[in-house]
């Protein structure tokens, strides 16, 4: 290696390292502007808002092709009416529904395994009505369709999981922000209990690993985080509306811990201080140090 | 049209209507259910008067249960030869059993007149049993508790078998007869029931007597049918034969009630179902029906002297069933959870009739009838065992269909404000307690909006010597309403480490807890 290659490759090496992901995307795509790692849009509307952060996202093309089955997966786990914040924004879902359609969508699953009746959540929620205007196939969770999968995780070994999840073209991640009492907050990677079958309390002894564990394995190719009303304290079920707080906002990217961990700063506490986030940093799953990502804020 | 025509529409009708009231008594995720799924109880005037007897007040649907009574009093027991969906099962099982001679004397048929006096007498004397064998009482309970289960249960089995065999025709046929079948005829969750074999057994074993005479049970049994054979000893709608009669003993061998025998000028009007086939099957038409003020038709009646032992027998029933340690007080056994609005104990036993109503709708599965936990007197009333399944917050059916007011119907805000009973921590079993497992579902669970589970972090040490940090829960017991929803997802199964007792409902004084 002579004086001039030497200088040369440091010189790329050091463009390269500064360069953000971002802007090496940005020079192949010539036009198209940078695509965001999360887009965090606050607005009144809450499909005006799902909507635009989709579309920062580098819209729904991006994650749903022509014919694809799709899972949208909210959070429908409690007999909670929309303004408590249990459960996810129907406004939020329905949004999410039309949108994969717009892509040209060959069927869109909406379900969840509640913890309260399954016909109250789904009926007082709003969820199973706004989705099915929407044009969602709405249905109950079948006992019969879990099936164990091998995770080798850190503290499950395997689960039975619902298997239209796993056979899904596409899984889109339709959180709720709240406070938890053992786990502190749930977000994105803690709905995915709401696919897990058989006894699934029994996480709760090793709840945070237990989370990551089964997120590693479902992944969703969008996780859009509804905070239009967050449930502050008495989570995740709620039923105070002086607990909860409107902040108009839905938070949304491709990588489950970046979005958690931005979902944390919501609640004034940061991402590394959520044990799900930090393990799911830490084993790869994602990355929670929010200075590192290009976040892009909007407001509607 | 025969008349006999006309009736067998008019009662496959009205079985029909009843099978789908009761099949709607269902939530579908709405606060309330959309049909008058209680209808036919409404309707049932041995309800309006053994409860008016029993509590001294009167059942939300007095003025059908009035208007029956009206109809009856004019035309006979048509309520029994058109109505009753359990008249009509009993035709159907009797066909099936085919035509059988009277076996029992007819004097016999007197029984029936003694169950009913017995009935009404305990509830003179405040004790209400007469849902036992009050035939719409019986009929919904046991469907909902038996007959309906075992259906569904069955039915399941045989579609998932069939399902599961690898020829792809048949599989798909079970597939698409298991989901028209939970569209329309299956409850949303396989129900489950204590009671379910004891009371299937009874409901059985009535129908069952239909091979040994036809309606057996409305001849000799029913307290209703003779509550309604009282009411029409004097009715407007009478038989007449005329000269042509040929003796020919057609009439009594059809005869439904037993109303006519051997001799067809003879007739009962009391024991006369209205059924109409003496008149349709006279070969010599002599038979005919029609409105008349004149006197005729004899009526039947038990002796005096039997009457007024079955009214003893009834009242001295209500001290043997009573001696029992902790009777109606609802305190002797914690596992007595009533379900949401119900009255008082004394008051609730006084108006429940078992008729299944409030477990046929409750949405968790969580209402189980109960055996011996409140007594004899209290067989067969609803008790919520939360094991099986929790009360849901902000549910209100089981006050919604209960006939008799024995549950009072709530509004969601005024639920909230009563409390069934209170759970308790078994720090024996809790695994943060225990055992300084984190676990916490308890507090997840709990629905109140303030909730009544709370948890404080403590430290506990392991064998090795190890410190680490756990929440561990605590019950705080002005806000626990008793829903039982920690007791049913408490991941320690079998005995679960918190659970549910009576311990204070509010609707006790005896079972206070808080001063």
């Amino acid at each position: 290696m002579d004086r001039r290659d030497f200088l040369k490759k440091t010189l790329c090496a050091a463009a390269a390292a500064s360069c953000p992901g971002t802007l090496l995307s940005l020079a192949e795509g010539w036009a198209v502007p940078p695509v965001p790692d999360l887009a965090v849009v606050r607005g009144p509307s809450p499909e005006a808002i799902t909507r635009a952060a989709v579309d920062a996202l580098g819209g729904i093309r991006r994650f749903v092709s022509t014919g694809d089955v799709v899972v949208v997966k909210p959070n429908i786990g409690w007999d909670r009416t929309p303004e408590y914040g249990a459960n996810t924004h129907p406004a939020v879902v329905a949004a999410l529904v039309t949108l994969c359609f717009e892509a040209g969508a060959g069927k869109v699953k909406v379900f969840d395994r509640p913890v309260n009746d399954p016909r109250r959540c789904y009926r007082q929620s709003g969820i199973a009505d706004a989705a099915e205007a929407a044009g969602a196939d709405v249905h109950y969770v079948d006992e019969r369709k879990f099936k164990t999968v091998k995770l080798d995780g850190l503290a499950l070994k395997d689960w039975p999981l619902y298997e239209e999840i796993l056979e899904a073209d596409r899984v889109i991640n339709v959180p709720v922000a709240k406070t938890h009492g053992l786990s502190t907050l749930t977000l994105g990677m803690k709905n995915w209990m709401g696919v897990m079958g058989g006894g699934r309390w029994l996480i709760h002894q090793r709840v945070h690993e237990s989370i990551v564990d089964v997120a590693r394995r479902v992944k969703p190719v969008l996780t859009v985080l509804d905070a239009v009303r967050i449930l502050t304290a008495n989570g995740p079920q709620g039923g105070r509306l002086e607990d909860v707080k409107v902040l108009d906002t839905v938070v949304a990217g491709t990588d489950p811990v970046a979005v958690d961990s931005f979902g944390a700063t919501l609640f004034g506490i940061r991402g590394r201080d959520l044990e799900s986030v930090r393990i799911g940093h830490e084993t790869g799953l994602g990355n929670m140090n929010l200075d590192t990502l290009n976040i892009r804020r909007i407001e509607r | 049209m025969r008349i006999k025509t006309a009736r067998w529409l008019v009662q496959i009708a009205f079985l029909l209507l009843f099978l789908f009231l009761f099949i709607q008594t269902e939530s579908k995720g709405d606060d309330t259910l959309g049909y008058p799924v209680r209808l036919f109880l409404d309707f049932d005037p041995l309800i309006l008067l053994s409860t008016l007897l029993s509590s001294r007040g009167l059942v939300p649907g007095f003025l059908l249960s009035l208007s029956a009574v009206v109809a009856t009093v004019f035309l006979g027991r048509v309520f029994c030869g058109w109505i009753c969906p359990l008249g009509t099962i009993h035709n159907i099982a009797e066909i099936a059993a085919g035509r059988r001679k009277p076996v029992l004397p007819p004097g016999a048929r007197k029984w029936k007149y003694w169950i009913l006096f017995f009935l009404l007498s305990s509830s003179l004397f405040t004790m209400q049993v007469t849902g036992i064998l009050d035939p719409l009482c019986l009929l919904v309970r046991s469907l909902a508790l038996s007959v309906h289960p075992a259906f569904q249960n069955g039915f399941a089995a045989l579609f998932q078998t069939a399902g599961d065999w690898p020829v792809p025709v048949l599989s798909a046929l079970a597939e698409g007869l298991h989901d028209l079948f939970r569209k329309l005829l299956f409850s949303f969750r396989e129900p489950r029931f204590f009671q379910a074999v004891f009371t299937g057994l009874l409901f059985g074993i009535i129908v069952g007597l239909n091979f040994v005479e036809k309606r057996f049970w409305c001849r000799y049994l029913c307290p209703l049918g003779a509550l309604l054979g009282l009411l029409s000893r004097k009715a407007l709608l009478k038989r007449s034969v005329s000269e042509g009669c040929t003796d020919c003993g057609v009439c009594g061998r059809v005869c439904q009630g037993r109303a006519t025998g051997e001799d067809a000028r003879e007739w009962a009007s009391s024991e006369c179902l209205a059924c109409f086939e003496c008149d349709d099957l006279c070969p010599s038409g002599s038979v005919r029906f029609g409105f008349s003020r004149e006197k005729g038709g004899g009526s039947f009646l038990p002796g005096r002297r039997s009457v007024l032992a079955s009214l003893l027998a009834g009242a001295a029933a209500v001290p043997f069933f009573r001696i029992f340690p902790g009777s109606r007080a609802g305190v002797f056994s914690g596992k007595l959870i009533r379900p949401p609005g119900a009255l008082d104990e004394g008051d609730f036993l006084a108006r429940c009739v078992r008729c299944g109503e409030c477990m046929k709708v409750c949405i968790t599965n969580g209402l189980q009838p109960a055996f011996l936990e409140g007594g004899l007197e209290a067989l067969w009333t609803p008790v919520l065992v939360p094991s099986v399944g929790y009360c849901e917050y902000r549910c209100t059916l089981c006050g919604q269909v209960c006939p008799t007011g024995a549950i009072k119907p709530l509004s969601p805000g005024e639920k909230e404000s009563v409390r069934i009973g209170t759970a308790f921590i078994d720090f024996g079993r809790c695994l943060p307690h225990a055992f300084g497992i984190p676990c916490l579902v308890c507090q997840e669970v709990c629905p109140t909006a303030m909730k009544a589970v709370w948890f404080e972090k403590g430290n506990v040490t392991d064998r090795e010597g190890g410190v680490r940090t756990v929440k561990k829960p605590y019950v705080d017991p002005a806000r626990c309403v008793g829903c039982g929803t920690c007791e049913h997802n408490c991941p320690v199964r079998g005995e679960p480490a918190i659970r549910v007792v009576s311990t204070g409902e509010s609707r006790s004084k005896e079972n206070r807890l808080l001063l």
